[in-house]
């Protein structure tokens, strides 16, 4: 029955088609024929067409010149992401700039805090806060190298926030780290008689507001601290900070799995994951 | 290695006290490797530091 209906309708719009084709070749007609009438006019007078000429190609020019500064704006409003994210266009960057935009990566808050406004390029119109992406990227390297230093076994990855614990499960997963997902139980590193007690040389924190625990217990044993810090954050009793957007579950995916991959490289391990690895079905 | 010696290796980046007690951390340069003492109150305080060898400023 509905394929019916869809015949139906395919018929009524190749004749509106054949429609719209003959009143065009009409149209055409109509403007040769008048345009036939305008040349013998002008044949009359060969000063009033050269003029005529001559203001014609002005007005032609004049809106060349319109469509086109129209179809550039046309263009900029067509781009999908507003690309001015760093203040040198031309860094090396671990991945295209296009896939960090995509993620969200650079998006910050309405907030900003003193510590993080380095890592800052430019608030927009709506007040949110864009981070710098030659930054973040920047900072995975150096956060890579600085844990290509340890044991593997010794890294611990915490993350109470929802979107972060599938990445930073598979993070630690990845690189032979350990991983406190959800809620960090207060004396995991400081109770020798709890059960889950462990001794980590360094942990990676995914929001230092919401493992504030696990924050107040690495400096409470003396190991250095590594968070990713949106611009809301602030970076008390943080050693290293890699600012990105830790609210946004893509954006902590590809930072999970930047960080992931360049720390194996830095290893010297052949493993290499895939962005696929690291996002969370919905 | 004299007293004075071990002191001076475990002085704070950011403020140069000596680095003793707890909550204090002991890392190495993530650029260089070179080692970095940092104090409680610097710590808590987030003030910045410089690697004394490359340059690096964190956190």
């Amino acid at each position: 029955m509905s394929e019916d209906n869809d015949a139906v309708e395919l018929d009524e719009d190749a004749e509106t088609e054949a429609v719209d084709a003959d009143v065009e070749e009409e149209a055409d007609t109509t403007e040769e024929s008048t345009a036939d009438a305008g040349a013998e006019e002008a044949s009359a007078d060969a000063e009033t067409e050269t003029e005529a000429d001559a203001e014609a190609a002005a007005e032609e020019a004049a809106a060349a010149d319109d469509v086109a500064v129209e179809g550039d704006e046309a263009d900029e409003e067509a781009t999908p992401f507003d690309d001015d994210v760093m203040p040198d266009d031309d860094v090396d960057l671990l991945i295209p700039v296009e896939d960090y935009l995509s993620a969200g990566v650079h998006i910050g808050t309405q907030q900003k805090t003193a510590d993080m406004e380095r890592f800052i390029h430019r608030v927009r119109d709506d007040g949110l806060y864009v981070l710098d992406v030659s930054e973040t990227d920047g900072r995975i390297r150096t956060a890579a190298d600085f844990l290509a230093n340890y044991d593997p076994e010794q890294i611990l990855v915490t993350s109470s926030r929802q979107y972060g614990r599938f990445p930073a499960q598979k993070f630690a997963d990845a690189v032979g780290a350990r991983a406190r997902t959800g809620r960090f139980i207060p004396g995991t590193l400081t109770n020798p008689d709890y059960a889950g007690y462990i001794e980590p040389d360094v942990v990676v924190v995914t929001d230092p507001i919401g493992d504030a625990q696990a924050v107040k217990e690495a400096i409470t044993v003396g190991i250095p601290v590594i968070a990713m810090c949106d611009s809301n954050n602030q970076l008390s009793n943080v050693d290293l900070v890699i600012p990105t957007n830790n609210k946004g579950r893509r954006a902590l995916s590809v930072v999970y799995w930047l960080l992931a991959n360049e720390t194996l490289d830095r290893r010297g391990a052949d493993t290499v994951f895939a962005l696929e690895d690291f996002e969370d079905e919905l | 290695m004299s007293d004075t010696e071990s002191r001076g290796t475990k002085q704070c980046v950011s403020c140069g006290i000596q680095v003793s007690g707890m909550n204090a951390a002991r890392f190495a340069c993530p650029d260089c490797g070179a080692t970095i003492h940092r104090c409680a109150k610097c710590r808590k305080q987030s003030n910045l530091y410089e690697c004394h060898d490359c340059g690096f400023r964190g956190p």
